[in-house]
């Protein structure tokens, strides 16, 4: 008798060995709920919204400045909700230009997120430089290309190009520009952010949350490190300051409202 | 009651196990029949380091390599559809721009390097003179989009292919997504690359003893190129993928920083890759910007033409304080006997790597 129900259970364990790998395949997406979530970058120079061109802000170290130029690359979005689980957007569809000159580039809309409740965000500022050019990161190229966020002579991007002019007490409207990426695999520029929440998002298949983020030009200059333009105001392959200027970055994302 | 059960297990073992087999047999089966993706045998050399491309995540197809070499042939890569990547490399010199000093771009444009052998790639750790790529896949960007070679962004090449039915059909053979996109272009064009592995020379096939025999010339030469010279040009890629400044004059119409353009270190001034030497007899001229014509006006250089400049390798300065390393005229005909046994016909002549 007992063998008898030890044969029954074999039997069913492999039935359900064999099934269960037809029931994976059969599984669509269309199952788990998932809703889309919308981020609205906002460039502010401390508060104020940023004014390309036209306004003059005055910055560390007594020097004043404006802004012709601001465009910056956010890729890797993870999504953590209440329970601390982890949703990790697409890689390949997780790459992202910023230009303050286009409003369309400044809200992002991912989709088929699952839905939950989410607490946190993280991103990459740049291109993670283990990915690339591997996980569809290239099929990013011609997008930063036609943006001039790639050195065709190293094919590698730049996370952040930012120009305009400065002045101080002893010269007028001299121009800056920041162009900054990883310097092959010599030096890795790449940085990751996590911002919480001011209150859970809510996402569903009938709720698209929307969150806002800013980012600070000011602690570009001044945060963790503090630069001068008048020291230098050219700074691209720079193994000394680039890693302190997307240092300085790290800090510059917030939650403005969610 | 015992043997039932067995049976039992037997049965249901195999129930699994067939629908298994049945599915891959199957999905083999669709991939070759639909895409033509035979999957080309890549053998990696028995006297070769492992390569450091991940060749699984671009397993070599047949479709993907005769796209990845319609694109190397194809001018259409560049801004006035005339430049192809085998324009500057060319097959019969390992892949080099032969005879010339620096590579020729777009409308008679010059460059400021000379176009480096392509052979072994998947064995490199980065590309370039100075290292400023560090992925085979990335690498077709750089002379595409530079200004003074194909002139070309790639957004527009995307186009190009996309416009071309041909391109259409090959890149749907080609890869599972059917999409003319960055990636799969890039990948195709590894897929070509990837094949081009040089390890037939007279020099392999006496290291894997088949058969053949270094003469007493070359013999010497190998002596005095592992005392002399197998420090840098070492194991047998002929490189250790090091960057040095090996004292050459800077030229001030270049006045090139070399790998101090990818890292920013004044460290790095003036240094450049270490080239392997392999198929050197036939890859003239020499040295990253093309400055010597043969290997004789390169050793004459190490002897007595290097010059102190910043960052100057520690390999050229000796205990004495003289600069170079010195060879008599004897030891310079015994190393080019010996490195022209590094020529690898088999290579040269492949026809799958023929532009015709």
């Amino acid at each position: 008798m007992k063998l008898r129900i030890y044969i029954t259970a074999l039997c069913i364990a492999f039935l359900i060995a064999c099934s269960s790998d037809n029931a994976t395949d059969v599984v669509d997406d269309s199952q788990i709920e998932v809703g889309d979530l919308k981020i609205n970058f906002t460039n502010t120079v401390g508060d104020e919204p940023l004014n390309l061109n036209t306004q003059t802000y005055v910055k560390n170290g007594g020097e004043t400045y404006k802004v012709n130029e601001l465009k910056y690359i956010i890729s890797n979005i993870v999504l953590t909700d209440t329970e601390g689980n982890q949703f990790v957007y697409p890689q390949a569809d997780s790459y992202f230009l910023i230009n303050e000159e286009v409003a369309q580039s400044k809200t992002i809309t991912l989709d088929s997120i699952d839905a939950n409740n989410y607490t946190s965000i993280t991103f990459g500022f740049g291109v993670d430089q283990t990915n690339y050019p591997l996980n569809g990161v290239d099929n990013f190229v011609p997008e930063a290309e036609e943006s001039e966020m790639l050195w065709s002579w190293s094919a590698g991007y730049k996370f952040l190009k930012f120009e305009g002019t400065y002045s101080t007490d002893e010269i007028t409207d001299q121009p800056f520009l920041y162009h900054i990426g990883s310097h092959g695999q010599n030096l890795d520029n790449y940085r990751e952010i996590s911002l919480n929440f001011m209150q859970p998002l809510a996402l569903s298949a009938s709720n698209t949350p929307e969150l806002n983020i800013g980012f600070d030009v000011q602690k570009i200059f001044n945060s963790d490190f503090q630069l001068l333009l008048s020291d230098k105001d050219d700074i691209q392959i720079d193994p000394v300051n680039a890693p302190k200027i997307v240092d300085n970055i790290t800090n510059a994302f917030e939650i403005i409202l969610n | 009651m015992k043997y039932s059960v067995f049976i039992l297990l037997i049965i249901f073992l195999s129930a699994c196990q067939n629908e298994g087999l049945d599915e891959s047999y199957q999905n083999l089966n669709d991939e070759n029949s639909d895409n033509e993706n035979i999957f080309l045998d890549l053998e990696l050399p028995s006297n070769f380091p492992e390569p450091t491309y991940e060749i699984e995540n671009n397993r070599p197809t047949q479709a993907g390599f005769e796209l990845g070499k319609k694109l190397f042939y194809d001018g259409k890569l560049s801004s006035t559809g005339v430049i192809s990547c085998g324009f500057c490399h060319i097959q019969d010199f390992a892949f080099t721009h032969h005879t010339h000093v620096v590579s020729h771009g777009v409308n008679g444009a010059l460059g400021t390097r000379n176009a480096p052998s392509l052979q072994n790639m998947i064995f490199m750790e980065d590309f370039n003179w100075d290292g400023s790529v560090s992925h085979l896949d990335a690498q077709p960007i750089v002379p595409i989009t530079t200004e003074f070679e194909m002139n070309e962004s790639i957004t527009n090449v995307l186009t190009k292919l996309q416009n071309d039915e041909e391109y259409v059909q090959l890149f749907n053979a080609a890869f599972e997504n059917d999409t003319i996109d960055t990636q799969n272009m890039l990948r195709a064009i590894s897929q070509f690359v990837m094949m081009m592995v040089s390890a037939d020379s007279k020099y392999d096939k006496v290291v894997r003893n088949e058969g053949s025999h270094f003469n007493e010339m070359e013999e010497a030469g190998k002596a005095v190129f592992d005392q002399k010279c197998a420090g840098c040009h070492s194991g047998s890629l002929f490189t250790d993928q090091s960057y040095r400044n090996n004292g050459l004059p800077i030229d001030p119409q270049y006045d090139d920083e070399g790998r101090m353009r990818v890292t920013g270190e004044e460290a790095d001034k003036y240094k450049f890759k270490v080239p392997s030497l392999r198929n050197i007899a036939v890859t003239f001229p020499y040295m990253h910007d093309g400055r010597y014509q043969t290997l004789r006006d390169v050793l004459d250089h190490y002897d007595s033409g290097v010059v102190q400049t910043q960052n100057l390798d520690s390999v050229f300065i000796q205990e004495n304080g003289q600069l170079g390393i010195p060879l008599t005229e004897i030891e310079k005909d015994e190393i080019i006997a010996y490195l022209n046994t590094l020529t690898d016909d088999n290579f040269l002549l492949d026809d799958r790597f023929s532009e015709f």
